[in-house]
């Protein structure tokens, strides 16, 4: 049957929520890194530092990044680093083209990229590691990255996206 | 009583659920447990095996059990016959295929599926096409089993013939498939390449020997298969024109066989690629909109002694090796972006020491190298002169119009013409309008723009969630079509008044503008790159929603500012206009903040240079 790749418009009803919740949300993410005896959380452990940091970048639109535990989240950060400079997702897990952005990212949030042997982090990557990486831990001959939205920052600028504070 | 059956309270379910949840965790916690230190210890053994297969079946994206169990392999292949390790490959085989069907997206599985096969000693790769087949049955557009697919065919040596073949049947029992559209799209430039020209120095690698592989390839289309492949998307779109795959597979082929001359407008070439894999003969331009990467405009003036470049895109001017030279003489200066949030911008500006140029009797000539693109620009500053500039002339732009060969604006023609046609029949079709605009703008975009904009009306219309997009896109369009009028016309006036417009854009090239009139739009802000337009002497923007005006930042020659009838609410919206010196009329009538106690006096203190204010 040709259906075609139609379109999927939303309709969204007129009495639907206009506002986030943002507190809830706020909560919600903050309690999180708690459900240690979890079983989803337990499996998700190998993509664990992306999901630090996904959770981080929305705590920080919001303002709120001062409820997560800074200095929990840089020490497991460094624990996750390798001998071969590259970071895994969890202690233990290899290290991993994928979590070693998502550590980078999250020490730029947190201004500390010198928690980790930045120097080992490049070397072993160099040409695998991707721009947004290399952009993150200051190579000035790569455009700027925004490291809440990953994005270069002259397409936000030219889109005319600021990641502004959610109000 | 027997065969009564006891019905549990809520209460007592959730605590069994409870109960069988922490059980399940610590199974899985003891065995990762278990897994990791034997890794730790060096164990390579069948318990190993067992253990991270236990766990992978039923989390296959844990990626580094499956190192651990590449590891185990690898030594396995060390101590068994040839036999046997065939025979532990296909139970690693059917291993990932339970895997996949748990998660048929697993990178994990698939990858080690990727790896199994090439390591096999003797590998069934018809097997592997017919396992790529009964995946996309399930689902056509599982980009894993298509790269999966490409790596068979490289691997096996599938003719790209076969698998074009392949891409007809999945095409023609489902029109809507773009996964199929695409790797169509990659195999026809292998199968029917356009005639070789002589090699482009900047990226054309040389042909050497076959099969050029989708990366190297130049990506052109010969015109006879190209012209077949109009009429096979064209029924598909015909057929359903709500599909929105074809619409796009067609739009990619429109750019397929183009060669359009060397000179191009730079508006023309921007949506051009973005609408057609645009290609000249000389540079590759791809789907995103590269331009030439070149100074596009110096100017300077003796007044304030400053130098303004534009880039044909946003650079840190800091890192890019950006040096000023003035009469054979190096200057030093400092480099600044014109609004402080920027570190890469189109626009960068500098002021020579004072007496550099300030004496009129004097000529001077300047160069600004940008030496990591080995590119630079010269710019005369003549006697009696206060200011001068160089930058692409207009003539470009007619140099495209004639080169653009008859035969291929033609081509562009008829397939307006086919588009037209089925607009009529399907005057509700979003995609019908937006391929028109489309290819109207790749043809002449001055002359259709009434027509442009009657669509866009209809395009609103037809497809009201997405309106604001619309106008955006049309004040896009707008703005360009008033850069190339006024750059016919040789003026430095740039007027868009009344025309819906939502946003502003393109205002890199704007640099040289000294009067600006926005005035009946729909803007509410002036943003940040405002501020590109270093030359700026008057801003009429009445009656427009504007609350925000951070873009009027250090514009050392704006005069007037008109602002009538906007949203200015607070004097804080106001404070950034205390940057531009030479300010000396302000229109701030019919806005909120006219409304703040003490405005006078406030704005007095803020604005001193101010000597004309409408309230």
């Amino acid at each position: 049957m040709l259906t075609g790749t139609q379109v999927k418009d939303v309709i969204i009803k007129p009495d639907a929520p206009s506002t986030l919740l943002l507190e809830k949300h706020a909560d919600y993410i903050a309690a999180y890194g708690s459900k240690k005896d979890d079983y989803e959380y337990t499996l998700s452990e190998y993509l664990r530092m992306s999901g630090i940091y996904w959770g981080l970048t929305v705590m920080d639109l919001m303002g709120e990044l001062p409820r997560m535990n800074q200095q929990e989240i840089v020490d497991f950060i460094k624990a996750c680093q390798h001998e071969c400079g590259g970071i895994s997702a969890s202690i233990g897990h290899d290290p991993h083209l994928l979590y070693t952005l998502s550590a980078v990212q999250i020490l730029c949030l947190y201004d500390s990229v010198d928690a980790i042997d930045v120097d080992k982090v490049v070397d072993p990557f160099h040409t695998l590691f991707g721009v947004a990486g290399l952009s993150l831990l200051g190579d000035e001959q790569i455009k700027p990255v925004n490291p809440v939205l990953c994005m270069p920052e002259d397409v936000l600028q030219r889109i005319g996206l600021q990641p502004d504070l959610l109000s | 009583m027997h065969g009564r059956v006891k019905i549990k309270t809520t209460a007592q379910q959730e605590e069994e659920k409870r109960k069988e949840r922490e059980k399940k965790l610590k199974i899985y916690v003891a065995a990762r447990d278990a897994c990791f230190s034997k890794r730790n210890e060096g164990i390579w053994d069948d318990e190993a095996l067992q253990l991270t297969q236990q766990l992978l079946s039923s989390n296959p994206d844990f990626a580094t059990l499956w190192n651990y169990r590449r590891e185990i392999l690898m030594h396995l292949e060390t101590v068994k016959d040839k036999d046997e390790v065939q025979k532990i490959y296909e139970a690693e085989l059917s291993f990932t295929e339970s895997c996949l069907k748990v998660n048929p997206k697993s990178y994990g599985s698939w990858h080690h599926r990727g790896w199994v096969s090439a390591r096999l000693p003797r590998p069934d790769w018809a097997r592997e096409l017919t396992l790529c087949d009964r995946c996309l049955s399930l689902d056509d557009r599982n980009f894993h089993c298509w790269d999966y697919r490409r790596m068979v065919v490289k691997m096996s040596g599938v003719p790209v013939d076969q698998e074009l073949a392949f891409t007809d049947r999945l095409i023609g029992s489902n029109f809507s498939n773009y996964s199929s559209w695409h790797y169509r799209s990659t195999l026809l430039p292998l199968l029917h390449p356009e005639s070789p020209e002589p090699p482009s120095p900047c990226r054309e690698p040389p042909q050497s020997s076959p099969p050029p592989s989708p990366q190297t390839h130049s990506h052109r289309v010969c015109e006879e298969q190209l012209l077949k492949e109009y009429e096979l998307v064209q029924n598909a779109f015909f057929t359903d024109p709500n599909d929105q795959s074809a619409w796009f597979y067609y739009r990619w082929l429109l750019g397929r066989g183009m060669s359009i001359g060397r000179s191009v407008c730079k508006y023309e070439r921007e949506y051009i690629s973005a609408l057609l894999c645009f290609v000249n003969h000389k540079f590759f331009v791809f789907l995103t909109a590269e331009r030439e990467e070149m100074i596009s405009c110096v100017y300077v003036n003796r007044d304030e002694e400053r130098v303004a470049v534009a880039f044909s895109r946003p650079v840190n001017a800091q890192s890019v090796g950006l040096f000023l030279v003035l009469d054979g003489q190096p200057q030093r200066v400092e480099w600044r972006s014109v609004h402080p949030r920027f570190k890469q911008s189109p626009v960068w500006i500098c002021n020579l020491p004072p007496g550099t140029i300030s004496d009129i009797t004097n000529e001077r000539n300047l160069t600004v190298h940008w030496t990591e693109k080995h590119t630079h620009r010269d710019c005369a500053l003549y006697t009696g002169r206060t200011e001068s500039w160089c930058r692409d002339s207009a003539t470009d732009q007619e140099l495209f119009r004639s080169e653009l060969s008859v035969e291929k604006t033609s081509v562009l023609q008829s397939e307006l013409q086919s588009v037209k046609q089925l607009q009529e029949l399907e005057p509700l079709n979003k995609w019908c309008l937006l391929t028109i605009i489309l290819l109207m703008r790749a043809l002449d975009p001055l002359g259709y723009e009434q027509e442009m904009l009657a669509h866009f009306r209809t395009l609103k219309e037809v497809d009201s969630m997405r309106s604001a997009y619309y106008s955006d896109l049309c004040s896009k369009f707008m703005i360009e079509n008033t850069i190339l009028k006024m750059e016919y016309a040789e003026v430095r006036v740039f007027s868009i008044s009344d025309k819906n417009l939502t946003t502003l854009c393109h205002l890199d090239q704007l640099l040289l503008v000294t009067h600006i009139n926005l005035s009946s739009n729909h803007l509410q802000r002036l943003p940040p790159q405002f501020a590109m337009l270093q030359c700026l002497e008057v801003l009429e923007a009445d009656n427009n929603a504007i609350e925000n005006l951070e873009g009027v930042y250090h514009l050392p020659k704006l005069e007037e500012v008109l602002l009538k009838n906007n949203k200015i609410s607070t004097l804080a919206d106001l404070q950034t206009l205390a940057s531009c010196p030479k300010l000396k009329r302000l229109d701030l009538r019919g806005n909120p903040v006219t409304q703040t106690a003490n405005v006078e006096s406030e704005l007095a203190e803020l604005l001193p240079s101010v000597t004309d204010l409408l309230l």
